[in-house]
């Protein structure tokens, strides 16, 4: 038996233990809220807030852990055929309540026929970092779309608030590399960036490859998250 | 589907809910969940021990159960023993509540799989929604289903191919579906290329999967080879790519790559009794004890929660024991045998013919000679056909005791009964290399052998002669003496099924037709003329109610 242990080793194995701990305290949190519910008591909203910064570290936890088993070459790649419909569904269903509690609402578009082939637990988790993000910047709607272009399949999260700042953005016009550098002073690590930019090149398909793209919409200026998958 | 129907359809009132969690506070977070459903009737267990308890006494509609339950059954286990003792039905929801993303662990790996399975931890809306959406679901396949245990395969395609049509909804399970019942029905070209079309659109492993088999169905042993290996290359946790492969090295005549393969595999997930048997096995025949050894112990010691234990675990732990110098703790092994399956006639009878192995080994005669006493009249009392397994080394245990006649005789029957079967002939092989007998045994091998090729060319002569009311007889008389026998089985129904193409249906002819090719089926499914068996039956019973 080794008895070495490498530091990342220890250190995915505390954030699995960090994500269990997390997982008890948001159970926790369900309950208080659903008991809050019935007596309709005014710390509901707070407790949803509670419940979203949860959901943040849990989100972090689990692209940390991505990253760590593609550091070790163990994140592997599960495609399958879905709904794409569905995919949006399960999407609002994970994230409706706590947006409805700051008064936004979360609508998706798509052709109920759409389906595609990708990874689904990969491609939730890029949804749901986004989306969740919208929590913070969106004013009151937050739109997920699917659609098809160029032989890609294209999933978009738009919101209504005052846009990603422009260091932020990145378009698949100019380079489709991700070199930018951590940036704490946003407040977004680029952790999440990163992520689903690795998800999306992760997507192949013949000689194709995903990629994403951040842009502020033309008009209204808001925050525009495309990913591309071939 | 439209958004409305969705919403009215499923109602969980009445549902009957069994919660499974080590955890309390997670019993009771997921409790109050049901409960906010309007769920009244929720049972929780804290163990998989206690969950398969309340299944045998309740019938469930839903089940959550946690992937990981501490010591003892895991979820997995659970599910496994509450399918296959029949606790749960077609109609049950088992809901796999994993911590992480266990599900690519899992994947390939399992012989039963989960509904769905649901990720730590998630708000109730979530689950909610996932139950209604297996509701759904299998209200959706339920014409399917019906199909299937109807054995209407083109019917159920049929179904599938409407649903797809109608809605990307459960695409995946449908294509999944269609692809199996294409390999169940013996169209393993059209499996292939179906599953070919599938994997246009990327790499989805359980199409890979799925071509790798109908290919190695089809006897394509080298293109079957590679899929597989790639498969592995790409993702090495794809547990039932290392089961397949195996398989094909050893009809490749290669299994010491069989052996290497499955040491892969139960390194990267040792909690998998069948693999561990598999490869106990595969290393005993290619004389690696010390890996039989330690898969057999493993196999032993994972038959405690698992409803796949088996006496001939123990037995064949026993057996490796002895090559490894260690025959008192066989007997101990044996002893446990007993102490794990109280009241098992078939235990009994394994343990005592293995005893009688053991104390000869040991030099202890007297000893020998009583457990052969005990097997020989257990063997009697016995009801129904004692397994081959248990037969082989019945015989080896005559052999070694000085009884050779009564040992080449047993075995003589099950070669009759297996004169194409390679992997039981080689065990036949080891068996009188074991007992020093290598070539005479080749040569009991090859008489017996003859005897029924022979017998097979005269029936096979008679049909070819145009004789077949004569070819009928004569293979029902020889399906009768050989019930184990595939040739002879397979014959009997084809002479019956051409002799009904020409002259009509009879439906004594063809209930005994549907028996010999169920035998068929039985002893190996991959046989090459299945599908022209299954053809030539489908031209005589358009596929409805021929399930009955």
């Amino acid at each position: 038996m080794e008895s070495k242990m490498n530091f990342s080793d220890i250190l995915a194995s505390t954030l699995h233990d960090t994500k269990n701990s997390l997982g008890v305290l948001f159970n926790n949190l369900e309950d208080i809220i659903a008991r809050c519910h019935d007596k309709n008591c005014a710390e509901h909203v707070e407790f949803y807030h509670l419940q979203y910064e949860i959901k943040r570290l849990n989100h972090s936890l689990i692209r940390l852990l991505s990253l760590y088993k593609a550091e070790k070459s163990q994140l592997t790649i599960n495609i399958d055929y879905h709904s794409i419909r569905d995919v949006l569904e399960e999407a609002v269903v994970q994230h409706d309540m706590l947006l409805k509690s700051r008064g936004i609402k979360l609508t998706t578009r798509c052709d109920p026929e759409l389906f595609g082939v990708f990874d689904l637990n990969l491609i939730m988790g890029v949804l749901d970092n986004i989306i969740n993000n919208s929590f913070r910047y969106a004013k009151e709607n937050v739109e997920i779309s699917a659609f098809k272009e160029n032989g890609y399949l294209v999933m978009r999260v738009e919101d209504d608030g005052t846009g990603y700042p422009a260091a932020m953005l990145f378009n698949k016009d100019t380079i489709p590399e991700f070199n930018r550098e951590i940036d704490f002073e946003t407040g977004n690590t680029g952790l999440g960036l990163y992520f689903s930019f690795m998800v999306a090149a992760m997507h192949k398909n013949k000689e194709k490859s995903g990629f994403i793209s951040i842009t502020n919409d033309e008009k209204s200026g808001g925050g525009v998250f495309s990913i591309y998958l071939p | 589907m439209s958004a409305e129907s969705q919403k009215t359809a499923v109602n969980l009132k009445m549902k009957i809910v069994l919660v499974v969690d080590d955890f309390f506070n997670f019993r009771l977070t997921m409790k109050n969940m049901l409960r906010s459903f309007a769920i009244n009737y929720i049972d929780d267990a804290s163990t998989g021990e206690e969950a398969i308890r309340k299944l045998s006494v309740r019938k469930y509609d839903i089940i959550l159960c946690d992937y990981n339950l501490g010591p003892g059954k895991s979820g997995q286990q659970v599910l496994e023993e509450a399918k296959f003792r029949e606790y749960i039905n077609y109609s049950s929801i088992f809901i796999m509540v994993t911590a992480e993303n266990t599900r690519e662990m899992i994947m390939g790996a399992a012989e039963y799989e989960p509904d769905d399975y649901l990720m730590k931890p998630f708000a109730k809306e979530v689950l909610e929604k996932k139950i209604k959406n297996i509701i759904e679901k299998k209200e959706n396949f339920k014409e399917i289903d019906k199909s299937l245990i109807n054995h209407d395969y083109s019917q159920a395609i049929t179904l599938c191919e409407a649903l797809m049509e109608k809605s990307p909804r459960n695409l995946s399970e449908l294509m999944k579906l269609k692809g199996e019942i294409l390999i169940k029905k013996g169209s393993y070209q059209e499996a292939s290329e179906f599953y070919n079309k599938v994997l246009v659109m990327g790499d989805v492993v359980w199409a890979e999967l799925g071509t790798g088999k109908a290919n190695f169905m089809l006897g394509k042993y080298e293109e079957a080879k590679n899929i597989f290996e790639n498969v592995i290359t790409k993702n090495d946790k794809i547990m039932s790519a290392y089961d397949y492969l195996a398989k094909i090295m050893i009809k490749l005549n290669n299994p010491k790559d069989a052996q290497q393969i499955l040491m892969k595999a139960t390194s990267i997930s040792p909690k998998a009794i069948l693999r561990q048997k598999n490869l106990g096995n595969i290393a005993y025949s290619n004389e690696d004890y010390s890996v039989a050894e330690s898969s057999f112990k493993s196999a032993v010691e994972q038959g405690k929660n698992s409803c796949f234990k088996s006496p001939s675990d123990y037995t064949s732990l026993a057996k490796t024991l002895v090559q490894r110098d260690a025959s008192e703790e066989g007997l101990d092994i044996l002893n446990d045998a007993i102490k794990a399956f109280p009241n098992n006639s078939d235990a009994r009878l394994h343990v005592s013919v293995t005893e009688s192995y053991v104390y000869t080994k040991m030099n202890k005669t007297e000893e020998a000679v009583k457990s052969m006493a005990e097997a020989q009249k257990l063997a009697k009392e016995f009801e129904g056909p004692i397994s081959t397994e248990i037969m082989l080394d019945l015989a080896k245990a005559h052999i070694i005791m000085g009884d050779e006649d009564k040992g080449t005789e047993i075995i003589k029957n099950i070669v009759r009964g297996n004169h194409d079967n390679d992997e039981m002939l080689d065990n036949v092989r080891l068996v009188f290399k074991e007992t020093g007998m290598a070539a005479k045994g080749e040569n009991i091998i090859s008489v017996a052998r003859e005897e029924i090729i022979k017998l097979n060319d005269e029936g096979v002569n008679l049909a070819q002669e145009g004789k077949l009311a004569e070819a009928i007889a004569y293979f029902e008389k020889a399906a009768a003496q050989l019930p184990d026998n595939k040739i002879i089985n397979a014959n009997a129904a084809q002479v019956l099924m051409i002799y009904m193409k020409q002259n009509g249906k009879n439906e004594q002819q063809l209930i005994n037709a549907k028996i010999y090719l169920d035998r068929v089926r039985k002893i190996d499914e991959t046989y090459v003329d299945i599908p022209l068996l299954l053809s030539l039956y489908r031209e005589l019973v358009p596929e409805v109610n021929d399930g009955k």
